[in-house]
């Protein structure tokens, strides 16, 4: 190889590109040209100062980024209708985002662990079996949540547009702040009573935050199913001399339909006594129409030295 | 190569056996295993991202869109290329899209003018140990320019061949597989590449 050759050789050299034996007449050149070799020095002074010029993006770049990327993906995997401002969701979507955030990783495999598979999405449509169609990017586990338009074309096919949601599973123990943020969540997930009753009775037990009473509050007079209302009220009792907590239970008292919730309210208003309780049993014996609360109620009242009735 | 891009080439190879599981628990909609995913390349597409279009908020929005579109179009992998090529494919395609924008706009987007001429904004971002040395310091932010404008004489196709070559450390065939390519043109892409840069900074070298 001449000097000519080898200097155009030398930038391919440099990344070990060349072919073997090109390589090696680039050596044996080398070896006994001063002027090439000086070329090679430059090669390598161009890389070098190429490496100094080289950017890292910074630990908050990246951070940022996955943070930014778990946002998107999740807004992706939300259906837009239940993407409103002050709803349960809220919640669950603040704590699934925390769980991207760096620094913050749930699976602590020690002491009391809560494990919730949490069927936040709610299948109006599950896949069964779709023979004979083409689900290209239907993932075999995926849920359909709504289907938002279908078109037929003139071809006999038809183009239905779905939402597609997945589930996953994640765990930590009871005192972490995003489990608890997803059980309060959970606690309102509408579509399974069960998955209420589980984090109602799981968050009773920590309901030294504000956050948790508001949502027992809540539970304890809205939830359509009395299991959960009565996992609430255990959770309450340590709130039992608290006014807001009282008012809340007075009216609970007088319309649940629950004999067993009523029973439960009894015991808990009675723990304190004060006039505003009395007037209530007072009015409650008067309309009660189940013979054992009504038990109950009278008996309340006379270990208060109080009259049965408000007549 | 730089040391970082050899650590990534070798781990890369190192967690092969893993990748396909990981990857078809992503196609089954395993958020945890995308997240793995995710985690074992970001890094490296930001840093080619953020080296090419030297600019943070043009990173952002590659690292940010390349990785929506792995999530989205994931279960079209069919493993009849490495993931690691496939995922190249698409944050190539986005880079090279940003840097023709940037070449039609003619902007010159690193390099800003201020009172004391050209500076390159990405000065703050670097971390040099000359930093002390005021004269050392001029040399550098000297240097730093020519490269600016050495590089700003690539073809956005040169510019790439050369960046995944240089600091990515990839091999001129796997270049050219990403780049839809033959390694024989990737070739010619960096020899040009390299001929352009010495003609710019010839005299500073
Ligand atoms: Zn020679």
């Amino acid at each position: 190889m001449n000097c000519e050759e080898v200097t155009k050789a030398l930038p391919l050299y440099y990344y070990g590109e060349l072919e073997g034996e090109v390589e090696e007449g680039v050596e044996d050149h080398l070896q006994s040209c001063a002027s090439c070799q000086t070329e090679q020095e430059r090669q390598r002074a161009l890389a070098a100062a190429l490496d100094r010029h080289a950017l890292a993006p910074g630990a908050d770049l990246l951070a940022g980024c996955r943070h930014e990327l778990a946002r998107a993906i999740y807004r992706e995997d939300t259906p837009a209708v239940r993407r409103t401002a002050s709803d349960p969701w809220g919640l669950f979507r603040e704590a699934f985002h925390s769980l991207w955030h760096p620094g913050i990783r749930l699976a602590q495999p020690a002491g009391a662990v809560a494990l919730l598979a949490l069927g936040f999405f709610a299948a109006r449509f599950t896949g069964g079996s779709f023979s004979g169609a083409s689900f290209s990017g239907l993932a075999p586990d995926s849920i359909i949540s709504s289907i938002r338009s279908v078109q037929p074309d003139n071809t006999g096919r038809v183009q239905i547009s779905l939402d597609e949601t997945r589930r996953r599973v994640v765990s930590g123990r009871l005192d972490d702040e995003n489990i608890r943020r997803l059980l309060l969540a959970a606690a309102r997930e509408q579509d399974n009573p069960g998955v209420r009753v589980e984090s109602v009775g799981l968050l009773k037990d920590q309901c030294n935050s504000a956050e948790t009473r508001s949502m027992l509050l809540e539970a304890v007079l809205h939830d359509p199913n009395p299991g959960v209302r009565l996992k609430a009220l255990e959770g309450l009792k340590s709130f039992a001399t608290d006014p807001e907590v009282r008012r809340t239970l007075a009216q609970v008292l007088l319309k649940d339909q629950n004999p067993g919730v009523r029973i439960q309210v009894i015991d808990l208003l009675i723990t304190h006594q004060d006039a505003a309780t009395i007037g209530v049993l007072q009015t409650l014996v008067g309309k009660e129409d189940n013979g054992y609360v009504r038990m109950r109620c009278q008996n309340a009242l006379r270990d208060m030295n109080a009259s049965l009735g408000t007549f | 190569m730089l040391p970082d891009a050899a650590g990534a080439v070798s781990a890369r190879a190192a967690a092969k056996p893993d990748e396909a599981a990981v990857i078809r628990a992503v196609q089954r909609g395993d958020q945890d295993a995308f997240e793995q995913l995710v985690r074992a390349y970001d890094h490296s597409v930001l840093r080619l991202a953020m080296n090419l279009l030297r600019s943070p908020e043009d990173a952002r929005d590659v690292y940010q869109e390349a990785f929506l579109r792995v999530y989205r179009n994931i279960h079209t992998f069919r493993f009849d290329c490495s993931f690691h090529t496939w995922l190249y494919r698409i944050v190539t395609n986005i880079c090279l899209d940003h840097l023709r924008k940037r070449k039609v706009r003619r902007e010159e987007a690193a390099v800003v003018d201020t009172a004391d001429g050209p500076v390159d904004r990405m000065d703050s971002f670097e971390e040099e140990a000359a930093l002390a040395d005021p004269e050392r310091r001029l040399w550098n932010s000297q240097v730093s320019i020519r490269i600016q404008t050495a590089l700003g004489e690539l073809t956005p196709r040169e510019r790439m061949v050369f960046e995944l070559r240089h600091y990515q450390g990839m091999r001129l065939r796997a270049i050219g597989d990403v780049l839809g390519t033959s390694e024989e043109a990737a070739k010619n892409c960096l020899f040009r590449a390299t001929q352009k840069m010495r003609a710019v900074l010839g005299d500073l070298i």
